[in-house]
């Protein structure tokens, strides 16, 4: 017998938590559906995101969105040394991708000790007045813990869009793996526009970061846990297109939400992945792969 | 290994000049040591812009894009997976062809009216002859003063060549544009230039007017199979 609020619960809750995804993947959509770099930390720099925001939010009590947003600069320089890096020892000497996704590698150990080192390994979690508070709607429950990520989630993927979309910079990202020599012949630095966009999908994980540790509490490893679903997000939306990533993930987040209610959790990633692989099979390019 | 040596050649401002030659001469190398593609072991590329002169060499393709010179590269290079406008937009990265974009936009779809039917549509499944046009018009929109155009005519069918000769030599004359093209088909390229060079195994072996050109026998014996 299927109950109709119990359906409704739990299609609500999935779109929320794809709003949340979107963000969290909105990093790979860009510096790996755009770039072609396989950035596999990049759960890793939303963790330390969640963290900045856990110790600044503790000892401060400052809101985690405004942490998320204030963070945006700062991630947006790591993300700017990171890829001068990943440029001068690998993309310059033609490295094959294959040793670029060593290096990642290693950024992922390298912050996911650090932050065992500083924070420790026991669950942390952010407080603000109306995260315990939600919006009833009839039948359907809204909780703002899952709603403002959400907002925050969709607002983020909408501002994306239209800097891709509308902005010089925007497009010369679009176009910069696709042929780089001819993006120097437009008077743009390849260099240059690969630089800001790697800053780009790193300073979206700060925001993604807070939001995650609004949602759920935090311990160092679990960027691990969203590395498969942030590369499903980004291939099944359509490599580079952040519309696609949002879309994507709010399926995704439908598809996760039924099956934790209907089956049990531990099912979730299993029909995420045979989804993906569902689509893929009807349509390579993703959803809105161009 | 050496590719170019004793090359010399000059223009001044509003010549259509054209580099002949036969495949593997160095006449794409030389447009790419201009652009700062491929740097040179030797040499001066001398830029003079009211005035003041530059030497090119060192300098990278972006920068040399700044001062004004825009190249249409051989194979065209456009933006596969983005659309004409896009590619076009994309034309006019640099500052100065910001401000001229919507008039260099419009004047782009005037020459070439199918481009503006196929906006929306994507630069990599285009055929050859509307991807030069884009790739043209792509150059148009980055404002140039100098355009260095490298075999716009391999892989088109005669009569495309035809159109974008006229539409080169109607882009130059609105736009005061002096003009570099390397060509392969003699006859074609004759018909837009106002002097030309030809180059054999990295040296400039002739250099001449129109008229010249065509009695050359250097001419008669690559291009005219005599």
């Amino acid at each position: 017998m299927v109950s109709i609020d119990l359906l409704l619960n739990a299609v609500v809750a999935g779109i929320l938590i794809g709003g949340f995804y979107a963000a969290v993947s909105l990093g790979i959509s860009v510096v790996f559906g755009l770039l072609d770099i396989a950035n596999i930390a990049h759960p890793l720099f939303v963790i330390t995101g969640s963290y900045f925001t856990f110790y600044l939010n503790s000892n401060f009590g400052l809101d985690p969105i405004l942490v998320g947003l204030i963070l945006m600069p700062l991630f947006f320089v790591i993300g700017n040394i990171v890829y001068q890096s990943y440029y001068h020892f690998f993309e310059k000497q033609g490295a094959e991708p294959l040793r670029g996704l060593v290096f990642f590698f290693g950024v992922l150990f390298l912050i996911e000790v650090s932050i065992i080192i500083t924070f420790g390994v026991d669950y942390q979690l952010v407080e603000a007045a109306y995260l315990g508070e939600s919006l009833n709607l009839g039948i359907v429950n809204v909780s703002y813990r899952l709603f403002i990520p959400f907002l925050v989630g969709v607002l983020l993927t909408t501002g994306l869009h239209f800097f891709f979309a509308k902005t010089f910079y925007g497009r010369a990202i679009m176009g910069v793996s696709q042929d780089s020599l001819a993006l120097s012949l437009m008077g743009a630095d390849p260099v240059r526009i690969k630089s800001v966009a790697f800053g780009i999908g790193i300073a979206t994980a700060s925001m993604a970061g807070a939001l995650l540790v609004m949602i759920l509490p935090i311990e160092p490893a679990l960027g691990r846990e969203y590395i498969g679903r942030v590369f499903a997000v980004a291939v099944l939306g359509g490599l580079g297109s952040v519309k696609g990533a949002l879309f994507a993930a709010i399926i995704l987040g439908i598809a996760e939400s039924l099956t934790a209610t209907y089956f049990g959790a531990a099912w979730s990633s299993g029909v995420s992945f045979g989804f993906l692989l569902l689509v893929l099979a009807v349509r390579p390019a993703g959803l809105f792969g161009r | 290994m050496k590719v170019l040596h004793d090359v010399s050649i000059e223009m001044t401002e509003g010549e259509t000049v054209i580099l002949l030659g036969t495949n593997g001469n160095g006449k794409s190398t030389l447009i790419k040591t201009i652009m700062g593609i491929v740097p040179p072991n030797q040499g001066e590329i001398i830029f003079e812009s009211e005035g003041v002169q530059i030497n090119l060499v060192g300098k990278k393709p972006q920068e040399i894009v700044n001062m004004g010179i825009t190249m249409v590269p051989e194979g065209r290079r456009l933006f596969p997976q983005l659309t004409v406008e896009e590619n076009l937009y994309l034309g006019a990265f640099r500052r100065e062809a910001r401000q001229n974009l919507e008039r260099n936009l419009s004047y782009c779809f005037e020459v070439f009216p199918r481009l503006g039917e196929r906006r929306t549509q994507l630069a990599g499944s285009m055929s050859g002859g509307e991807q030069q046009m884009l790739a043209l018009a792509r150059a148009i929109m980055s404002s140039p003063k100098i355009l260095l155009i490298d075999e716009p005519s391999v892989g088109l069918a005669p009569i495309l060549v035809s159109q974008l000769m006229t539409s080169i030599k109607e882009m130059k004359e609105n736009l005061n544009l002096t003009v570099l093209m390397t060509e392969q088909n003699f006859s074609q390229a004759t018909k837009i230039a106002d002097r030309g060079y030809i180059i054999v195994h990295g040296k400039i072996e002739f250099r001449g007017s129109n008229v010249e050109l065509s009695g050359n026998e250097l001419v008669k014996q690559y291009y005219l199979g005599t």
